[in-house]
């Protein structure tokens, strides 16, 4: 597990794209401290690799699958009335250098 | 008459009868709202709905919805109407859409009044992190204690009188936990038999749409609109749906139901364990057979971490949508990254970020197994457990919180045995996304306390039933700020 | 220091499906920017994606195309990143459980037949489409959440020619499957190639450079083939090669260095949660598979037992529609290698001529055929078959009408009819005996010709330049 440090914290955030105020990472430092000793409560239980990981909290399993028949899209006035950059019907950005 | 104290049921027979029209009772309801000194709200829809509500003039008996008014949380997608989800960063958003249950509840001709509060992008449990500040609770006009969160404003709008339900989601508790503090019937159902179409996701697999009412039956005729398969949501359930409240009435007796060991045994205040104690004997002497559960005391205590390690890696996910570039403000940059950034970085709160810095270190590659696939894992095993004492007992219970809604200013010790354990057991419910319900039990100082069933998945008429069967021991169904009672037990 | 190469091809299709792989949104080209936009598509909070049964049945029929191992049960994974063209923040795709898994495709080398290996095929969808300018980028979603498929072969190619040839195999199975046009010039089929080398005998693999924007299957050849001549270059000059990603740059014909490869990027994949897994049951997949449509090495087998060549199956089968229109005509043509041979010299040569498709031709292809047929059985000649095939073109006729208005008529081909003319020819044409005797072949075209001319067309060249001979012969 990586080190949790204000370096560490910083990159994540930044990959997040948000900075944080300087304070803010003092107390996240904080709130790692207790998640590291709660998260050691999961590490005194036993048999716990048995477990596969859960993401779906009991079998659900489907056959469904849509069919593949188009329905009436969003009007474009609809589809780009909430973006605040706009130009010519689309959503204009400063420009991506790949 | 304030037609806006009756319970649901009784509202309707009004309606039916032509004693009040949905048009008045909507702009009773408004006037209230705005009114309001809760802060339970994001925006008043005044004009959709006293047009829609006006156009409701031939009551349909067979329908409890007929013109009923109520709110929705702020994370529902409603179409022209803005949504926020308490947060900056969703600031003017106009949807596009409407959630399904939105559709539904409209198909019936309910009224949707207007958009409540919430801990901001539901992500809190204290109903004080949303952009607007704090929401309060109406039973405390000293307005000191918490209403709960995150459904705060839509709890607040049912315990003020102002509408009869309103719409809320629990993703850890965040409806039943509420009910408690603020004495109402909080209901989740099981993982998708309510569609989450148009819920702003906080948590997916955790997430639930969840609703307050004032009584058990109006919950379980709510259910009856809303629950049934989506083809929108891919997780909604094939199950056929029932009539939730037939069960309503009939004898509990010979029911099993589970009190949780660990919860009882972290209750520190001794008030809130008499109470309880009552409500088991109301149910014995109903012919309820109670056993008592142990589901470990490491794992009860670790429902915390298990709980906020998986909800913050999810959430970190699902709210990366939200850069300003589609919708929300747009900040200008110099790039695309200084857009996205700007708009993040300003939108979102410091204690959003933090969780999404949390969420996001528990995702990362070196970290997943230790943190997030072990949190998983550990869900699996608590899932596991819950579900073999559901094979003992039909039913499991617990007090909903350790006691009265908490002060502002209280802290809570985030390692103590009664905050990881008495204070956030009700995640239970949506680790194995099963039916869950919270009534109120008692109150202390006119502040309520609630009390909470969790029954197997898919057999939500017979927790109906049972919850039913207690709140007539307790005397306070229909129990609102305006409408405080004794109760019995 | 002798090399080998090392390449390994990612290859994503565009799935030409009616609607998008999670969102209903009709998946069609429309010029307009964003009128083809389902709140999904662009991340509209609360809106969820199901799964297109199209894109799912299509990723089985190529699956089982390249022989893989098909997975019952679907379950998909978020890859989370940001980037301007991806609205959600993060992209939905099959990391953990791809549909398809360990199967081959097989290519022709120099060598003979050699099957490449195939890891993984998996469902996953489309980014929106960023049109840059000089100072701003504008955005368009009506290709956000369009069906992909993504191909990742296993590293098992050794040159820019195999390289080439298996993305053409890939090519020719999803077009043939009817899941995606396949064509690298529109981008439907795109592909990044992964080149390293390493001295003949060493085990380690090299460092491996990622190529990217590669617009034709011949850019592939070339890209990888310049890849590997760079690298050796780099190691003989005892450089290293360096893990980067590079852009094929047509214009110079070479790799451009994009960007150096830091660490790789952490995508945080965890399990979708907002789709159900999905059974698919053994009917539904196997019937995907019994539907599915014929196969181009299927195709080519079945031409080349009708009699075409190699070349000629390949040229047909080279475009969907094209093959479809030969297909058309099959059942009614008495000799399909000479259907192929007129679609593809007079049709072809019709169509480029008039800036036309084969899709707009009004002549459908058993009216072809029955071309074909009247010129076998009438023995015209094939010049007379191409005046009746342009008439019909031209004037939308019926073919036994375009003969009588072109006053053909069955040639003669009986000795007596042409023996008259031979001998006429012959007796006006004394120095053209002495020539061809004299060894001048010329002569004796000349005097075909002139036995063409004085029948007007109705006697069979070749039975007549038979006849000459043996007159000429007598005399």
């Amino acid at each position: 597990m990586k080190e949790v440090n204000k370096e560490v914290l910083v990159d994540a955030a930044s990959r997040l794209l948000f900075s944080m105020e300087e304070r803010e990472y003092d107390t996240l430092l904080e709130e790692f401290k207790i998640l590291k000793i709660q998260m050691e409560k999961i590490g005194k239980i036993e048999g716990l690799d048995e477990y596969p990981p859960m993401t779906f909290p009991f079998p659900c399993e489907v056959d469904f699958l849509r069919e593949d028949v188009p329905s009436k899209p969003l009007s474009r006035d609809e589809a780009l009335r909430n973006a605040g950059s706009k130009q010519d019907n689309q959503i204009k950005l400063p420009k991506v250098v790949k | 008459m304030d037609y806006l104290d009756l319970p649901l049921l009784e509202l309707h027979k009004a309606l039916v009868n032509k004693e009040v029209t949905p048009f008045d009772l909507a702009k009773e309801a408004l006037n209230r709202a705005h009114r309001d000194e809760n802060n339970a709200f994001e925006y008043l829809c005044d004009e959709e709905a006293l047009s829609f509500a006006k156009t409701l003039t031939e009551p349909e008996e067979d329908n409890v919805l007929w013109g009923i008014p109520y709110f929705a949380k702020d994370n529902f997608s409603t179409k022209d109407i803005p949504t926020c989800a308490s947060s900056d960063i969703l600031s003017g958003y106009v949807p596009v859409y409407d959630a399904t249950v939105i559709e539904l509840l409209r198909d019936k001709k309910a009224v949707l009044l207007g958009k409540t509060t919430l801990d901001e992008l539901a992500m809190g449990g204290t109903g004080m992190t949303g952009h607007l500040g704090i929401t309060y609770n109406p039973f405390d006009p000293s307005k000191e204690r918490m209403v709960g969160g995150s459904s705060c404003g839509s709890a607040a709008s049912v315990a003020a009188s102002i509408v009869p339900f309103a719409l809320g989601s629990d993703t850890g508790d965040s409806v039943r936990k509420p009910a408690s503090l603020a004495g109402l019937v909080g209901f989740k159902p099981t993982w998708g038999r309510i569609s989450r179409y148009g819920l702003f996701p906080f948590a997916p697999s955790l997430d639930h749409v969840a609703y307050f009412s004032r009584d058990v039956i109006s919950s379980a005729l709510i259910l009856d609109v809303l629950a049934g398969r989506d083809e929108k949501d891919a997780t909604s359930s094939f199950v056929p749906v029932e009539k939730y409240e037939e069960n309503i009435g009939k004898p509990i007796k010979g029911m099993k139901v589970g009190i949780i060991k660990e919860v009882y045994d972290s209750l520190s205040n001794q008030a809130t364990k008499k109470h309880f104690d009552s409500a088991i004997e109301a149910l014995k002497n109903s012919g309820v057979e109670i056993k008592e559960i142990s589901l470990g005391h490491d794992l009860m205590e670790s429902l915390y971490a298990t709980y906020f390690v998986i909800s913050c890696a999810e959430a970190t996910s699902n709210n990366a949508n939200l850069d300003g570039i589609k919708f929300g403000p747009y900040r200008a940059g110099n790039s695309y990254e200084e857009v996205m950034n700007k708009a993040r970085t300003q939108g979102f709160s410091e204690l959003i970020k933090r969780r999404f810095v949390i969420g996001s270190y528990c995702l990362m590659k070196e970290n997943q197994d230790e943190l997030f696939l072990r949190a998983q894992k550990n869900r699996a095993k608590i899932v596991d457990e819950v579900n073999k004492a559901l094979k003992e007992v039909d039913f499991l219970i617990a007090m909903a919180a350790p006691g009265i809604a908490p002060k502002f200013t209280q802290k809570s010790d985030k390692l103590s045995r009664e905050y990881l354990i008495a204070d956030n057991h009700l995640c239970i419910g949506n680790f194995a996304g099963l039916p869950s319900i919270t009534i109120p039990l008692y109150l202390e100082n006119d502040m309520p306390v609630g009390i909470n069933f969790t029954g197997r998945a898919f057999e939500e008429k017979e927790l109906f039933q049972i919850a039913a069967a207690l709140e007539k021991e307790t005397g306070l169904a229909g129990l609102s700020a305006k409408n405080k009672k004794e109760g019995n037990l | 220091m002798n090399f080998e190469a090392i390449i390994g091809l990612e290859i994503h299709v565009e799935q030409k499906t009616a609607s998008k792989m999670f969102s209903s949104a009709p998946n069609s080209f429309s010029r307009e920017p964003n009128t083809q936009v389902m709140p999904l598509d662009m991340a509209f909070p609360g809106t969820m994606p199901t799964v297109n049964k199209q894109a799912v049945i299509n990723a089985i029929r190529v699956a089982n195309a390249l022989h893989m191992e098909i997975d019952h049960v679907l379950t998909f994974d978020r890859k989370n990143y940001f980037y301007s063209d991806l609205p959600k923040g993060f992209q939905i795709t099959q990391q953990f459980h791809p549909i398809g898994r360990n199967g081959y495709v097989e290519v022709d080398t120099s060598l003979g037949k050699k099957r490449i290996g195939i890891e993984r095929i998996h469902m996953e969808e489309d980014t929106c489409k960023q049109e840059h300018f000089l100072d701003y980028t504008l955005l368009d979603y009506n290709r956000a959440g369009v069906p992909l498929i993504e191909i990742v072969s296993l590293p098992e190619m050794s040159s820019g020619l195999e390289a080439r040839e298996y993305a053409e195999a890939i090519r020719n199975i999803v077009v043939y499957t009817n899941t995606s046009d396949g064509k690298m010039e529109e981008g439907s089929l795109r592909c990044d190639c992964n080149i390293s080398i390493r001295p003949i005998g060493q085990k380690e693999f090299g460092t491996k450079v990622e190529v990217k924007n590669i617009n034709s299957f011949k850019n592939i050849e070339l890209a990888v083939d310049y890849e590997i001549k760079r690298q050796s270059k780099l190691i003989l000059s005892g450089s290293k090669v360096e893990q980067e990603t590079r852009r094929w740059d047509e214009s110079s014909s070479r790799t451009i260095l994009m960007r150096k490869k830091t660490d790789a990027v952490d995508y945080k994949y965890f399990c979708e949660p907002n789709i159900a897994p999905i059974r698919l049951s053994d009917e539904f997949v196997n019937h995907a598979i019994e539907t599915c449509p014929e196969l181009y090495d299927s195709k080519k087998e079945r031409y080349l037992s009708l009699g075409l060549t190699v070349s000629d199956a390949e040229i047909i089968l080279s475009s969907k529609s094209l093959a479809s229109y030969f297909e058309s005509g099959l059942s009614s043509v008495k000799n399909a290698k000479s259907l192929a041979n007129f679609l593809i010299v007079e049709i072809n040569a019709y169509l480029n001529k008039n800036g036309k498709k084969i899709e707009d031709l009004q002549m459908k292809c058993p009216t072809l055929s029955e071309i074909v047929n009247m010129g076998e059985e009438d023995k015209l000649t094939h010049k007379q078959c191409v005046d009746i095939l342009n008439r019909v073109l031209e004037t939308n006729v019926s073919p036994k009408l375009a003969k009588e208005q072109l006053n053909i008529v069955s040639q003669a081909s009986d000795d007596a009819t042409i023996l008259e003319f031979v001998t006429k020819v012959l007796d006006a044409n004394p120095q053209s005996i002495i020539d061809f005797k004299a060894g001048k072949d010329r002569a004796l075209g000349f005097l075909v010709g002139q036995i063409m001319k004085e029948s007007k067309g109705k006697v069979n060249p070749a039975a007549a330049s038979k006849l000459l001979k043996e007159e000429i012969a007598k005399r």
